[in-house]
């Protein structure tokens, strides 16, 4: 299912069980800076058409035309930049473990990772009218001897996939579990 | 055509080509899925290309000489 998805630093054998982005309604209202920016550009080219009968015989008409395309290279890198925003930003459940990527503009970029068998206890959280209409919100994984929670934000279905990371975590317990009896057992 | 007016413009472009050049750098290099950073630099290549090459035209098409005569200081 995720066959295509590649990731710095992923081992051979490991298995991508949950590839997570933001809901796509988060992006959805970041895009509407850019919605807002063409319906503005439209609004003074038919303004300017309108208040001005002759305005395409002026010079200013190209000056109009000019300043138009300006705004539409604008609101053409805005969407790109917002896109990627929210195309950079993932989480990754794999078999082993749970990867955030978090892209913070163009030059900050955090990669951090937990073993699935350092997760104590994870929570989900939906806030609010439309998260809970849109069924998105926030999961919290809180390792054993940190202050610091690893954090899913906005991401769909949150109760769903925290009970993914549960069940994940507790067959990487036992297979762990397992593997150190079977050692113990061996040299015994 | 004013000095002035092809400077800011040609700043202008540096700004645009030097996000541009980002954009397309993100995309390619921090890929997470190979086809969609494939496609999506191809769509924000021609595109921006496009806006740029009409945009530059349209430049052009202004003539600047009679609209900056109207502003004498």
């Amino acid at each position: 299912m995720f066959g295509e998805i590649r990731f710095p630093g992923q081992h051979d054998d490991e298995q991508v069980i949950l590839f997570l982005r933001r809901h796509w309604f988060v992006f959805f209202v970041n895009l509407l800076s850019v919605l807002a920016l063409i319906a503005g550009l439209i609004l003074i080219y038919v303004l300017f058409t309108l208040l001005s009968k002759n305005l395409s015989d002026t010079a200013y008409f190209n000056l109009l035309l000019f300043g138009e395309s300006l705004g539409a290279l604008f609101a053409w890198n805005l969407f790109f930049i917002l896109w990627l925003d929210f195309y950079l930003d993932a989480w990754i459940v794999t078999n082993e473990r749970v990867i955030n990527i978090d892209q913070k503009g163009f030059f900050n970029r955090e990669i951090s990772e937990l073993k699935l068998t350092k997760i104590q206890d994870v929570t989900s959280e939906i806030v609010g009218v439309i998260p809970t209409l849109f069924n998105y919100g926030d999961i919290f994984v809180q390792t054993a001897g940190e202050v610091e929670r690893f954090k899913f934000v906005q991401i769909p279905n949150p109760n769903e996939v925290k009970n993914i990371i549960v069940q994940l975590q507790e067959k990487e317990r036992k297979s762990e579990e397992q593997e150190l009896g079977e050692a113990i057992r061996g040299k015994l | 055509m004013s000095s002035i007016i092809i400077g800011f413009y040609v700043l202008i472009v540096l700004i645009l080509l030097a996000f541009g050049a980002a954009i397309v750098f993100h995309l390619l290099y921090y890929r997470i899925n190979r086809h969609v950073s494939g496609v999506m630099s191809l769509i924000y290549i021609i595109g921006a290309a496009l806006l740029l090459i009409s945009n530059f035209v349209l430049f052009m098409q202004v003539d600047w000489n009679k609209l900056l005569g109207n502003f004498k200081i």
